[in-house]
């Protein structure tokens, strides 16, 4: 068939098609005479595009024209956008990630979570033993200003109405939390790239420095200001920080040691699951945040009422991981 | 191939050409990007500003918003492109050739952290330079390009011709070369289009303003014109 009658033939399908895909797109004059050209309907398309893609096939073969081509190409590749295009968020999938999707991933990157934990929980312990005997041992971790600046956001002497900032505005703590936590969480699961060192840095140094501050502000005797206001919200902010760690180690292993996918695919299927991770970390974060702005810096609420917040939420954390989606049917 | 261009198939059984994008649009594109960022955070702290602290809370939550999800929602939300890459007709897709996903554009906007390191996107950099296809640490672990959108071809078909059977059966090339330099002639001035229909003297055995309208002739005669 010569390229005319190709053309002759196929054209009102392409106009009808260009003008679905483009409505504003300027349309040629006189291309719609007659009024016969109906537009496309919706359920049209899948078929148009169909019959779009064999016709390029046949021009590509039958050597039509470049400019025909190319105007057929530019077509298809506007139609496979469209056809495969990005989806918009739905709530449902939303729900169902955090309330199954998210701690099932957890659980059966129980290896990495475990050694994550491990890093973060085993420096910190050390540390808040060793500063608890040793209290100077605090300065060859913080420099003095920033341990004189904790000391005075804990001193139970000076605070009356807020505790553990110097911020006086609950959102404006929100904020700096936000920014501040989630940032480092961020970082701890994006640093596991360099084969793992960066996250297993991030965690560690986490470790040292949170348990070199509770264990001095406890020897100091601030213990019952610090552990009342980190109490409510340690279950989430601690839990998304081992999770950031745990999703920035398996991205690691993945370059290190990636059994038997080729690197590069292991590392692939390895980052797709470290971003959901940091996803839920990221939301898990959020909470610790609001807990930590709106609650955990009330004065007046008496210290069994924080521990027992924190021993909740901590039940909360721990029943959502280990049991989320256990039962889900697929 | 010197080309960076890579086809991908699609279900359809049609490829589709991808043209990665280098370092240099894609830096422009991240400046642009930048700028915009910058703008918008410095007029609303300026508002915020006024609100004291609780505005300060807002200024960063909107901080924070702004460095980690800017880049994920345009990229959502407007088929792969933020405003930056729009200016600069760059386009992200996932390297099956399919507009880019939620998933893939978080992990690569995540993992922009890692080629931002040391300095000045150098892991990025290093990373785009020993790659064909340009992608940075962050493209590499989520299975994404950054592409040029098409330029569609210039000119069109002349009209005016008078076709003519050529003297000896044509290859395919052949047919596609003669379809090329008629398409083009719209844009090529009569001494070039002289130029290169006196190169087929040998074909057409005219040379001059008779050998293009010669050419132009088998041309047409080539598209089933007359």
């Amino acid at each position: 068939m010569k390229q005319g009658t190709f053309i002759a033939r196929h054209e009102r399908e392409w106009e009808r098609l260009e003008a679905w895909l483009d409505p504003k797109a300027p349309r040629k004059k006189g291309a719609d005479t007659g009024g016969s050209r109906k537009p496309l309907r919706t359920e049209e398309f899948p078929h148009a595009y169909r019959r779009l893609c064999q016709q390029l096939a046949l021009a590509r073969t039958r050597a039509y024209s470049p400019q025909l081509v190319d105007r057929l190409q530019a077509l298809v590749e506007a139609g496979h956008r469209r056809f495969y295009r990005t989806r918009r968020p739905e709530w449902r999938k939303v729900r169902q990630f955090v309330a199954r999707d998210f701690p099932s991933l957890v659980r059966r990157e129980w290896r990495h979570m475990l050694t994550s934990a491990l890093l973060l929980y085993g420096p910190m312990l050390v540390m808040v033993l060793l500063t608890r005997q040793k209290p100077q041992l605090i300065y060859s971790i913080y420099p003095p200003e920033m341990v004189s600046e904790y000391q005075s956001m804990y001193d139970p002497s000076q605070h009356t109405q807020m505790i553990g900032r110097a911020s006086t505005s609950d959102l404006g703590a929100f904020g700096f939390y936000v920014m501040h936590n989630v940032s480092i969480g961020f970082q701890t699961m994006a640093g596991g790239l360099f084969a793992g060192i960066g996250s297993l840095f991030a965690l560690f140094t986490n470790g040292l420095m949170i348990g070199s501050v509770a264990g001095y502000l406890t020897a100091l005797g601030y213990g019952g200001t610090f552990w009342t206001f980190v109490s409510s919200h340690s279950a989430w902010e601690l839990s998304a920080i081992v999770i950031s760690g745990g999703a920035g180690l398996k991205l690691g292993w993945a370059l290190l040691a990636p059994g038997r996918a080729s690197r590069g695919s292991a590392l692939i299927a390895a980052g797709r699951d470290a971003a959901l991770l940091a996803l839920g970390a990221f939301l898990m974060l959020v909470v610790a945040a609001f807990i930590e702005a709106y609650w955990s810096s009330i004065v007046w609420m008496p210290a069994a009422m924080k521990y027992g917040t924190g021993a909740v939420m901590w039940i909360v954390v721990l029943t959502w991981l280990g049991a989320g989606g256990r039962h889900a049917t697929r | 191939m010197l080309d960076t261009l890579t086809q991908v198939e699609t279900p359809e059984g049609v490829t589709l050409p991808l043209r990665p994008a280098g370092v240099v649009p894609r830096a422009a594109a991240w400046f642009i990007d930048a700028l915009i960022r910058l703008c918008l955070l410095g007029m609303t702290s300026a508002i915020m500003n006024l609100l004291g602290a609780a505005g300060a809370g807002i200024a960063l939550l909107e901080m924070f918003l702004v460095y980690w999800f800017y880049m994920v929602l345009f990229e959502g939300l407007n088929q792969g492109r933020t405003p930056g890459k729009l200016a600069l007709g760059l386009r992200v897709i996932n390297d099956n050739g399919l507009p880019v996903t939620w998933i893939p554009s978080l992990t690569r906007n995540l993992l922009r952290t890692v080629d931002m390191f040391p300095v000045l996107y150098g892991f990025g950099l290093a990373s785009m330079l020993l790659d064909s296809r340009f992608r940075r640490l962050g493209d590499r672990v989520a299975a994404t390009l950054v592409v040029h959108e098409r330029v569609p071809l210039r000119g069109r078909f002349p009209q005016d011709l008078e076709p003519q059977r050529p003297p000896v059966l044509l290859s395919t090339a052949e047919q596609i070369a003669l379809l090329n330099f008629a398409e083009r002639s719209g844009y090529l001035t009569p001494a070039r289009q002289m130029e290169l229909a006196d190169v087929l003297e040998p074909l057409s055995g005219l040379t001059g303003p008779k050998a293009v309208k010669r050419l132009l002739g088998y041309a047409g005669f080539i598209v089933g014109r007359g």
